[in-house]
């Protein structure tokens, strides 16, 4: 199943916004999560511009596919993929942190277009099982749910209860996307919390599983055709993405000190300046930079 | 399975829960049960065998529980995740604020096994702080019943308002204190009995205990009112300012800890609305190790017998003030 060249380039080009309006928005908030939102950019392109069915203009439309963001400190990159297709006008998302507006977390009930809200880890995959249960319910075969599960958040046994519900329901219309980025808010994975053999552990829980670089569009549009069409046989499947923390930015790749972690405008322009070289755009920098800065910092850093 | 026809006088609070799921069931399509391993316990296995198609076993993963149920309420269904109060307010609190409580969920939680009638089961089991924990939830209600009828009512109640809901079953046969078509309001107590010299407040199973209190102080000639709180949250703050402002002072008294509680919740009305001398009946800090039921009760000071006595210190009290 392959991509034509044109919608290869448009899944880019989105990827490349999500990476431009993660920093935009952490930037102007002087809070968030620049490695985990950056990780999943190709991931939630390809999800909400060429798998995924929703209508952005009717949100809650019943037969819709559904997204958890477990994993719910990259609220960016969701914000982001969310304005970009189309379910608020992309100002919105300078609200994030703000009182009133997107939570720094997820909150479904502020954002149009999320299906949960979140934050502590470990809880999303059992949300999705209960939405995958409600679709059996409702007799709707041909939608899915998706779930983006951290690398370290499979640490929390929550995530491994919900796993083994999931098998023993046979939904095999739930689809786990790990993001493995192997970095943790602290260190990288193997020393914090060693999580592997993770494909054998999905496995051994009665999971199909597939393995896919996590930035490479056209093999990722493959995995979740798979995913979706081919593969269910009764057994949920978990995509686990090889992905690499920070990806676009050469001083946040595979570095934990970008989990959380804000950058200056000066530091954001270089960030986005570097994000448009390597995409081969148009030099563009930090669309705030020189502005007055309006929010007050009660803490630097993380 | 008798078919319960809104007749659930003196019977097993348990019992009532699961003839009162039935009845929601047939009436509720979207209603789905889910377990913990727990059914024939809580009861619940009622309305696994009237529609087995809409309970879900999940087995023991309490965390599992409330996020499935968070899940569900997201596509629209209407789950009551069953499990002992324990688990609930302990091993699944994270899901059951975050997952449900601060979407706004409409989940309905039944804590069964809660307080001292839980009894040889220990500590581990006995449950006391579900009160506390559960009312410091926002969009969080908060209900306990006193016997077979009040619950019915909690659970109608429960499921006609949108949103989360926590309510407490004793595992106990309590005598029967309300008529079977007994409604339960959000937010409204019921004043029992009327007395002048002080108010008895009471939730769940200990409204009964504070109606024997009454009858032990009017042989002494003191004359209680007794009002029954189940709706523990919201509070109505409205009867408990009026009870007080005839009475002057107050005791409160709980199936539970008194740190957070059913009589933190009353006091704090009064603090703030309407100063009187208050005392609180309930678990004073302590866990709540294996015992027999009675001696339980006796041994943490929450029998009829307390709550008179703790009567009379505060209308000791509330003398002194106005002297």
């Amino acid at each position: 199943m392959q991509l034509p060249p044109e919608k290869i380039s448009e899944l880019e080009e989105i990827a490349y916004q999500i990476r431009r309006l993660s920093v935009e928005m952490i930037t102007y908030a002087k809070w968030g999560h620049v490695g985990g939102s950056f990780s999943m950019a190709e991931l939630l392109s390809v999800l909400y511009f060429h798998l995924m069915i929703v209508h952005p203009n009717e949100p809650n439309w019943d037969r819709r596919d559904r997204l958890v963001l477990s994993k719910a400190h990259g609220s960016p990159g969701l914000y982001a993929v969310l304005a970009l297709r189309g379910y608020y006008p992309i100002e919105k998302v300078y609200s994030y942190c703000e009182l009133g507006g997107f939570e720094g977390h997820t909150d479904m009930l502020r954002t149009p277009g999320l299906e949960t809200s979140g934050g502590p880890l470990g809880m999303g995959l059992s949300i999705a099982v209960g939405m995958a249960m409600g679709m059996r319910f409702k007799e709707n075969p041909r939608g899915r749910v998706f779930c983006i599960l951290g690398d370290g958040e499979v640490n929390e046994g929550n995530v491994w209860e919900a796993a083994m519900a999931a098998s023993h329901y046979h939904l095999d219309n739930l689809i786990a996307i790990l993001d493995y980025n192997k970095v943790m808010a602290k260190g990288f994975v193997w020393e914090e919390m060693n999580i592997e053999p993770i494909a054998e552990k999905w496995n051994a829980f009665g999971w199909d599983v597939i393995e896919v670089d996590g930035h490479d569009i056209q093999a990722l549009a493959e995995a979740f055709h798979r995913a979706r069409w081919i593969m269910p046989r009764g057994k949920p499947i978990v995509v686990i993405a090889h992905t690499v923390k920070g990806k676009g930015v050469e001083m946040a790749e595979f570095n934990y000190k970008w989990h959380t972690h804000a950058p200056s405008p000066e530091t954001a322009d270089a960030m986005l300046r570097e994000l448009a070289t390597r995409y081969g755009r148009p030099a563009q920098g930090y669309s705030k930079l020189g502005e007055p800065e309006l929010k007050e910092t009660f803490y630097g850093g993380e | 399975m008798e078919e319960s026809n809104g007749n659930v006088k003196a019977i097993e609070m348990r019992d009532a829960f699961g003839q009162t799921l039935v009845e929601l069931g047939r009436q509720y399509p979207k209603m789905v049960m889910l377990d913990a391993d727990l059914h024939t316990s809580s009861k619940a296995t009622m309305f696994k065998k009237a529609y087995p198609d809409r309970f879900i076993q999940v087995g023991i993963a309490e965390q599992n529980l409330f996020g499935i149920s968070a899940g569900l309420a997201l596509s629209g269904f209407i789950p009551f995740p069953s499990t002992f109060a324990v688990f609930a307010s302990r091993r699944a609190l994270d899901q059951i604020a975050i997952s449900i409580c601060f979407p706004n969920l409409n989940v309905k939680i039944p804590g069964s096994y809660v307080g001292l009638p839980t009894s040889r089961a220990g500590a581990s089991h006995n449950c006391i702080e579900d009160i506390a924990v559960m009312r410091a939830l926002p969009n969080m209600r908060v209900a306990d019943p006193a016997d077979a009828a009040d619950l019915r009512a909690i659970m109608h109640a429960a499921i006609e308002v949108d949103g989360p809901v926590y309510f407490r079953i004793a595992r106990l046969t309590m005598p029967s204190i309300f008529e079977d078509d007994h409604k339960f309001e959000w937010g409204k107590g019921v004043l029992l009995r009327e007395g002048h010299d002080v108010t008895l407040f009471g939730t769940g199973i200990m409204t009964t205990f504070c109606l024997h209190a009454a009858d032990i102080l009017a042989e002494e000639g003191i004359s209680a009112e007794v009002v029954h709180l189940a709706s523990i949250k919201p509070i109505d703050r409205e009867l408990i300012v009026e009870s007080v402002a005839r009475t002057g002072c107050a005791v409160t008294a709980e199936n539970a800890t008194i740190n957070g509680g059913f009589g933190s919740a009353v006091t704090e009305v009064l603090a703030e609305e309407y100063p009187v001398p208050a005392h609180r009946i309930g678990v004073r800090d302590r866990w709540v190790d294996s015992g027999g039921i009675k001696e339980l009760f006796t041994h943490h000071g929450m029998q009829p017998e307390d709550i008179a006595a703790a009567a009379k210190q505060v209308i000791l009290a509330k003398n002194k003030v106005r002297i």
